[in-house]
């Protein structure tokens, strides 16, 4: 979209990198908090997306369920052990609407085993709703569209 | 692996040997005298080709199999092969067609799986074309004999195979009978491909006592634990299996001590913001909460607490599986119940919170036992000798029912086993 405020711009790219960097970091709390207290976080099979079904491989409506999945993460899921690295296609800024910025972003996940051996784990598309307030953008929304919906082995971390 | 008694140390199958896993000499058995075999595998759902015209490829072994609805109403399957020079015919996963034309050199099949059309058959100009005595009759695809459960498709590669309902015997029908008694509505499909042979899986399923171990989640907020009302039972063959649990029938501090007693839990219990999650709105007849009902050789139905699905478990080659689990609610299911079952989805699938762990123990399994291929697992937790229904979870004796009655099917059952 031509005429995006550059401020709008910057934040929504800030946001977009600094989410994928908590995720790769480990710094699940401050992921976490880029969602605003309503903000959803859906990852959604490209399938489900097709068939328009509602069901997603993790599904939450609010932030403080989205701290519930962690918790459990942190706490009770045992899971495969690795490093994530996402990287990010530039971000496409469909609208910005009442201070919402609609965005979409391709994104791969490569996933590394702790002796070293890498593989790609996911390909796919945010769909993102961005609210922009001076100098803080925060996701009303975030859909991880996964094209990868044959998900090899498990999800654990977030996408 | 010729001589049954050499494979199994063991009659009542309480040793399972780690070769089984990667054999391929078993897995062509498989699919040749088990997938192909007497037995009935799940295809999918009615729901899932709603309309006349519907397809959805699922696969029976390794074959990839077409199930559609044709212009009566009627459901039939047939192998996706072009009778003519083994093409793929369906080439998307789903779809609504008026014919099967297959791309290579447009042969035409009907939904039933008749060959109908074959281009130039009579030749151009009065030359080339089949020869006279070919007949379009003689040519269909290959069919799979089908049968219903109450929405559910089956299909069976087998003229003997004894039928759909005394096959499932009343256990299954009766409890899978009762999560599909009424008009279901789709949820949505969640896949995990697991690096691990197919019958990792199929044990995990049947195997009572994983489940609150493994799954922290679970004993956490009593969806299982194996200090409630709960239980593994089979069909009198064996080759299903339920394994059951009633929500709220043991107390938090009982339980509690029970694991920590057992040093299976450090002092420390996570809490949810949102309690919802593990909710259990009644809905079953006899207040039971959770049912995984394995349904030989394919299927699993599961109902935990309100999240209800179908699981299709297929065999990618012997080293990899790939589960699609397919949520639904009903259809008279309001917004709030729909929603509800959607929040519970979480629990299962690739992220499932009760669920996903089993990606990671089958792997390690696989490896393991793939780098170092000798000796067997032991199976004795519910006790050895005869293969028996416990009213209790601390019991892996529906995992002896599976090898009982896949060896008999496989022909490699040890003289005198038990069945």
């Amino acid at each position: 979209m031509s005429g995006v405020d550059p401020a709008v711009r910057e934040q929504v790219e800030r946001l977009m990198v600094d989410s994928a960097m908590f995720i790769d970091r480990d710094e699940l709390d401050a992921w976490v908090d880029c969602f605003e207290p309503e903000g959803r976080y859906v990852v959604m099979p490209r399938e489900n997306r097709i068939l328009d079904l509602p069901v997603g491989i993790i599904h939450c409506e609010t932030r403080a369920r989205i701290q519930d999945r962690i918790v459990c993460l942190r706490h009770a899921n045992k899971y495969n052990p690795h490093f994530d690295r996402h990287i990010l296609s530039a971000s496409r800024i469909n609208d910005v609407v009442d201070g919402v910025a609609a965005v979409e972003t391709n994104f791969l996940v490569v996933q590394t085993t702790k002796t070293g051996e890498s593989r790609l784990f996911c390909a796919g598309c945010y769909e993102d709703r961005i609210r922009v307030r001076g100098d803080t953008a925060k996701f009303a929304e975030r859909i991880a569209v996964l094209d990868t919906f044959s998900v090899p082995t498990l999800l654990a971390t977030p996408v | 692996m010729n001589d049954p008694n050499a494979i199994w140390q063991r009659r009542d199958y309480s040793r399972v040997p780690f070769e089984l896993y990667h054999d391929p000499e078993i897995y062509r058995l498989e699919q040749d005298k088990l997938f192909r075999g007497p037995t009935w595998s799940v295809l999918g759902l009615e729901a899932e080709i709603p309309r006349l015209g519907d397809y959805r490829i699922c696969y029976v072994g390794d074959v990839p199999v077409v199930f559609n609805r044709d212009a009566e109403g009627r459901v039939n399957a047939f192998v996706n092969r072009c009778a003519h020079r083994g093409a793929e015919i369906a080439r998307e996963p789903f779809g609504n067609v008026q014919d099967f034309t297959c791309i290579y050199h447009n042969w035409c099949y009907s939904h039933q799986g008749d060959l109908v059309g074959v281009p130039f058959a009579r030749g151009v100009k009065g030359r080339g074309g089949m020869p006279p005595n070919f007949d379009m009759g003689q040519h269909g695809l290959r069919t799979l004999r089908v049968a219903t459960l109450k929405g559910i498709i089956f299909g069976t590669f087998s003229e003997t195979t004894e039928p759909l309902e005394s096959y499932l015997g009343p256990m299954v029908v009766e409890n899978v009978g009762e999560i599909f008694d009424k008009p279901i509505r789709l949820l949505g499909y969640q896949r995990q491909r697991i690096s691990a042979n197919w019958k990792l899986y199929l044990e995990n399923v049947r195997d009572a006592y994983h489940a609150s171990i493994l799954h922290e989640f679970n004993r956490t907020f009593g969806l299982s634990r194996l200090t409630q009302t709960s239980g593994g039972h089979m069909d009198d063959r064996h080759r299903h299996a339920m394994l059951f649990q009633y929500k709220g029938s043991d107390a938090d501090d009982e339980a509690r001590k029970a694991y920590a007693d057992d040093r299976v839990q450090r002092d420390d219990y996570m809490t949810l913001n949102d309690g919802s999650l593990v909710d259990y709105i009644r809905e079953s007849q006899n207040g039971i909460s959770t049912r995984i009902i394995s349904i030989f050789p394919n299927a699993v139905v599961h109902q935990i607490a309100n999240c209800l699905g179908i699981r299709r478990v297929r065999a990618r080659g012997l080293a990899e599986l790939e589960i699609e689990f397919l949520a639904f609610g009903y259809q008279d299911d309001d917004d709030a119940m729909t929603a509800h079952r959607v929040n519970q989805a979480n629990m299962v699938g690739p992220a499932g919170l009760i669920s996903m762990e089993d990606g990671e123990a089958l792997e390690l399994v696989q490896r393991a036992t793939s780098a170092y291929g000798e000796g067997e697992g032991i199976v004795e937790m519910g006790g050895t000798g005869p293969l028996v229904n416990l009213d209790t979870r601390v019991n892996e004796i529906p995992v002896r029912g599976f090898w009982s009655y896949y060896s008999e099917l496989l022909g490699i059952a040890p003289n005198g086993a038990e069945r």
